[in-house]
């Protein structure tokens, strides 16, 4: 075999096993994608949003209390975590830039990212439910916070750190003092990519099961009252799909089309944003 | 004599930290109202010695400086020197364009807000004359809201420029700052340097001895932190007083 062919069928032999591995990929994320559009796509009607639930066997039954409990939790967590994810971030990429402490920080926080999400969800419920007795939205709010607050602090930090240097020296130069030169000229120049920081941080945690679990449980009434259990989508999909009928297993794969389809136009707002701001 | 003299610096060393001695012994004077510039080859500490004018270089943990730098008879080197005010005193122009990514009018607006000017009547008239200042007004005066960096290049130096003047300090320090523009923009940051010494003096960094020689009416001529030789830009292309002088500018090293 001359030197050629062995280097051909080896280039052969790389491009089949890699798009083999892209295709059996590709071949699970449609499947669990197009699952979800066909089952939940049939228990999509209007009752599903409008009503809240009702006992089992009667029908007619909605979640729209697992929506709005969804919102203010996902809201309210956006609310906490957000501000101090960009703050935690400002603060690695500007004053503690270069120094041990940033990198500690920045090190502990990608370990935040990939800690599983139910042991946040045991943290909060030791330190926010245990003592009081009794599950509450602002828990629930809490632990998605907690997760969101490392997303949004790396994001931030490394959109911070692409603005060139020169631009602080600029600003230094016509006599602004730093916080100005931060908030005036630095996160103008990162906003973008914070904002897309902020948004998948959003999408990452609307998904989340297990924290909420801990946290704000869930409630079969409709409920704006962040002190007592909240019901959230992600949390009724889990008792839904478990439970005995086939009404709730409908409305089970309809919450999971919607809360699907909401972090798929997070995601592609997000990167139509950067894409808008960085390729034009 | 001394009372055309913007900058005074008397025995200036910096270290960069430690023992890293950057500039050793430096005296020189910087007159009012005319162009020096600053040559050397890479690493001399031209650089080094402009950013030492409205230290710069105090961004920095370890820096120190010794000796003393007199600006209208005080020492902008001195212990509780207010460096916000002094760096509206003296702008600085870099090597690559900064504009900041907010619209033209902003851009040039954001050292006057910084003086606690708010008044748009007053900020309009500024920024105008400022523009014009740095001849660029007739190219954007249609488009101030526009981003910045829809400018080109030179452009965007002279919008830099411009709104370094808008706070109409003395003195101006420019590091280098056609190293990246085109030959068309150059010439137009040369003629508007030249135009720029009826109104305040300008310290200029440059690697480009045609550059330095066509525009500055002094000449520092530094090597491995130390200034060789200090004298009017003419004697110092003509007839330098060293041989190292003479080496450098007739292009034998560097």
């Amino acid at each position: 075999m001359t030197h050629e062919t062995k280097r051909k069928i080896e280039g052969f032999v790389a491009l089949f096993l890699s798009t083999l591995a892209a295709f059996i990929g590709l071949f699970w994320l449609i499947f669990i994608l197009g699952d979800v559009l066909i089952n939940g796509i049939g228990a999509l009607h209007l009752n599903f949003f409008l009503n809240d639930p009702t006992p089992a066997g009667v029908a007619g039954g909605g979640l729209r209390n697992a929506f709005v409990g969804q919102l203010m939790i996902t809201a309210f967590a956006t609310l906490i975590g957000v501000p101090i994810g960009v703050l935690g971030g400002t603060f690695l990429a500007e004053y503690a830039r270069g120094k041990k402490l940033s990198q500690i920080i920045s090190i502990l926080s990608d370990i935040m990212v990939s800690v599983p999400s139910i042991i946040v969800g045991t943290f909060i419920y030791a330190l926010m439910i245990k003592p009081f007795g009794h599950f509450s939205g602002w828990a629930g709010a809490t632990a998605l916070a907690i997760i969101m607050i490392p997303v949004v602090l790396r994001t931030t930090e490394d959109m911070l750190s692409l603005v060139p240097w020169t631009l602080r020296e600029a600003a230094f130069a016509l006599g602004a003092p730093y916080y100005k030169v931060i908030i005036q000229v630095v996160y103008r120049g990162a906003a973008t990519g914070i904002f897309t920081g902020i948004l998948l941080s959003i999408a990452r945690v609307a998904g989340e099961t297990a924290p909420l679990l801990f946290t704000s449980f869930n409630n079969n009434f409709f409920s704006m009252n962040m002190n007592g259990p909240m019901p959230s989508l992600t949390v009724s999909i889990f008792q839904y799909a478990m439970g005995p009928y086939d009404d709730w297993h409908a409305q089970a794969w309809a919450a999971s089309l919607v809360i699907t389809l909401f972090i798929l136009l997070i995601t592609i707002g997000g990167r139509l944003i950067l894409k808008w701001r960085y390729k034009l | 004599m001394t009372d055309n003299i913007a900058l005074e610096i008397k025995g200036l060393n910096f270290y960069y930290s430690g023992d890293s001695l950057a500039l050793k012994n430096i005296n020189l004077t910087i007159y009012e109202k005319s162009v020096t510039a600053l040559i050397g080859p890479s690493g001399c500490g031209k650089t080094t010695l402009l950013r030492c004018f409205n230290r710069m270089h105090d961004l920095y943990p370890k820096h120190r400086y010794e000796g003393e730098i007199l600006l209208k008879g005080h020492d902008l080197l001195a212990n509780g020197m207010d460096l916000i005010g002094l760096r509206s005193r003296i702008g600085m122009v870099f090597q690559k364009p900064t504009p900041f990514p907010m619209s033209i009018f902003d851009n040039i607006a954001y050292g006057l807000k910084l003086k606690g000017i708010r008044k748009k009547s007053e900020l309009e008239q500024r920024v105008e004359s400022a523009l014009k200042h740095a001849a660029l007004w007739d190219e954007v005066k249609d488009k101030l809201a526009h981003s910045a960096y829809d400018l080109s290049g030179g452009q965007q130096q002279r919008l830099v420029i411009a709104r370094a003047l808008a706070v109409e300090p003395e003195i101006l320090l420019f590091d280098e700052p056609t190293s990246a523009l085109d030959p068309i923009s150059t010439t137009k940051i040369e003629e508007l340097v030249t135009l720029l010494k009826n109104d305040i003096t300008i310290i200029i960094v440059t690697h480009n001895m045609q550059q330095a020689a066509r525009i500055s009416d002094w000449t520092g001529f530094l090597m491995l932190g130390e200034l060789i030789e200090f004298d009017a830009t003419e004697k110092i292309f003509t007839s330098p007083s060293k041989k190292l002088t003479e080496d450098y500018v007739t292009g034998r090293f560097g």
